[in-house]
């Protein structure tokens, strides 16, 4: 390969020795879970990037800490937020807030994300993520809420849309509406969970394309994938985003109409719950490359 | 409609299954009732909690069973719901809200039990910090060991029970067969706790050697946590607790009160 060649050709294989800058990849990452720590830092697999959940690294000390810290020397991480509570009416909670603040001192992550959702009120905590009510009033104050963290922060973080079970009467616009007005807002980018935009769709009835139309090209900055249950509640179907199995079809082709839309985008395959083998891992996130290649080709 | 805060104290008050206002008609039916709806939240509200529980504290969960730790868990959120968006928080109370469910109970030694259950997960996240080097407490000349203080590596914690929980303990991990039987009467427990390169260790200590190693804890010089571990064992030795302290790695800095430098 010439030098040209090269230098042209993005730089896919794991990384090695010495931290790089934070960059951001074309191939897809997954998510880090303990059990695949030593495995990963064994074979060194050929994915993106690691994502991790910021508050499972909250502590100070420990092997989970010091595998990311090796690991972290052969990949990029991005740091992703479950406990932030951005739409909780409570005051931002500063120690959450100073330890997502150590954790980008120490891995210099190449992108840090948190949710449209709340979780806590009056101090007490339900550590999921519930939904708000798309309203102008909410819009203020999760706008003020999300521009406090990138200030304290230094850095634009990204907003990712949830699953809901529930939709509030007093709503107002759409999920994609109100999303895209937050960033136009507080200059914050979105995560686009696409596996979430089809559980929503099926379970409150939108058309998901309407969805993807709806946010503007610049704002997507990350994608993440993942699979989802089917369940019967009041005789209904409803589809729960349990992360706990592969990607259903209908979300992968959601996914390559998200990207012929956005364009090549940061993606992530999320497991979780009943966490396979890491090789079915590798595949779903070697599925995603697969299929932002071929739009690639068709774009070209 | 209310503001934003009521709907979110409301809607967290009905997941906690308080008495509060009806907040069905702010949510949308489209086909499945709100009850239902809000169903999904409590649920994963419940198992998310009794998970973490479960697996923060396994030797509880496997001593009292799934359905009576779900039970106990249950009851718990309600009186020390999460206080943190980090939820491995939520365990640190269970040890004395245990206490005062079983007190006088046939489970009197369960507290003690997720006592030495949560040290262990203190342990595990706590602070790398290098273990006490051997040479620097030799270099030590006899005649400033009056004003030597000695601490304790971040990653141990001190217990101790009138119940043997270490042998309950161990009798409970996953791969032991639940056969064996243990009389509550048989000995106190004085234990170490310790992680060292990556491990956890659990230690049963003399009585005098764990006074010792409480006393260190407290901040008091050798001096007067020799006299203590003495009034505990007349027997004490300290050069065999100070060997055994070196190789257990749990002490972590020399310091000397009032300071001097070591020639």
């Amino acid at each position: 390969m010439s030098a040209t060649a090269a230098a042209l050709t993005p730089d896919l294989s794991p990384r090695s020795g010495e931290r790089s800058a934070p960059r951001e990849s074309l191939r897809a990452g997954i998510g880090l879970r303990a059990r695949h720590h030593e495995e990963i830092l064994v074979r060194l697999p050929a994915i993106g990037w690691l994502e991790v959940h910021s508050e499972n690294y909250f502590a100070r000390g420990g092997a989970q800490r010091r595998q990311l810290e090796n690991l972290r020397a052969h990949y990029d991480v991005s740091l992703h937020g479950v406990g932030l509570s951005l739409g909780s009416t409570d005051p931002l909670n500063a120690e959450h807030l100073r330890e997502v603040s150590r954790l980008l001192r120490d891995f210099e992550p190449m992108l840090v994300s948190e949710h449209l959702s709340w979780s806590s009120v009056d101090g007490r905590y339900l550590n999921d993520l519930l939904p708000l009510p798309y309203t102008e009033e909410a819009l203020q104050h999760v706008a003020a809420r999300v521009s406090a963290v990138q200030e304290a922060l230094g850095v634009q973080i990204l907003i990712e849309n949830i699953s809901s079970y529930l939709r509030y009467q007093c709503t107002e616009v759409p999920e994609w509406e109100f999303l895209a007005a937050l960033a136009k807002q507080c200059g914050c980018a979105i995560l686009l969970d696409v596996n979430n935009i089809y559980v929503n769709a099926t379970n409150h009835g939108f058309d998901p394309h309407e969805y993807l139309h709806g946010i503007p090209r610049p704002l997507v900055r990350e994608i993440h994938l993942a699979g989802h249950t089917l369940t019967r509640i009041d005789g209904r179907e409803m589809r729960i985003d349990t992360h706990s199995t592969h990607v259903a079809d209908e979300v992968w082709a959601l996914y390559a109409s998200a990207l012929r839309r956005f364009g090549p985008v940061p993606t992530l395959i999320e497991w979780d719950a009943d966490i396979p083998e890491l090789d079915t891992l590798c595949s779903e996130a070697a599925k995603a490359d697969l299929i932002a290649e071929s739009c690639r080709a068709a774009a070209a | 409609m209310p503001p934003l805060r009521e709907l979110q104290q409301h809607i967290v008050a009905h997941l906690f299954e308080e008495q509060t206002t009806d907040i069905t008609p702010w949510i949308s039916p489209d086909g499945i009732t709100p009850v239902s709806r809000l169903r999904i939240y409590r649920n994963n509200l419940h198992e998310g909690f009794i998970k973490t529980l479960a697996l923060e504290f396994p030797v509880v969960h496997r001593l009292v069973g799934e359905d009576y730790f779900r039970q106990l868990t249950r009851s718990f959120l309600k009186s020390h719901p999460s206080r943190s968006g980090d939820l491995h928080h939520i365990g640190a109370p269970f040890p004395s809200f245990l206490r005062a469910q079983f007190a006088d109970s046939e489970y009197r030694y369960l507290p003690d039990i997720a006592r030495l259950e949560w040290a262990c997960q203190e342990c595990l996240v706590a602070e790398e910090s290098e273990p006490l080097d051997p040479a620097a407490l030799r270099a030590v000349p006899l005649e400033h060991y009056g004003t030597l203080r000695l601490s304790l590596r971040s990653a141990c914690r001190l217990l101790d029970s009138p119940f043997p929980i270490l042998r309950i303990w161990e009798a409970n991990q996953p791969e032991s067969a639940a056969s064996e039987l243990i009389s509550l009467d048989s000995a106190p427990d004085f234990l170490l706790v310790c992680r060292t390169t990556g491990r956890l260790r659990l230690h049963r200590l003399e009585p005098g050697h764990y006074r010792l190693l409480a006393s260190f804890a407290a901040g008091l010089g050798l001096e007067e946590a020799l006299a203590a571990s003495l009034a505990c064992d007349p027997r004490f030795d300290l050069g065999t607790a100070l060997r055994r302290c070196i190789e257990h790695r749990v002490l972590a800095r020399i310091t000397f009160h009032p300071p001097r430098s070591i020639p």
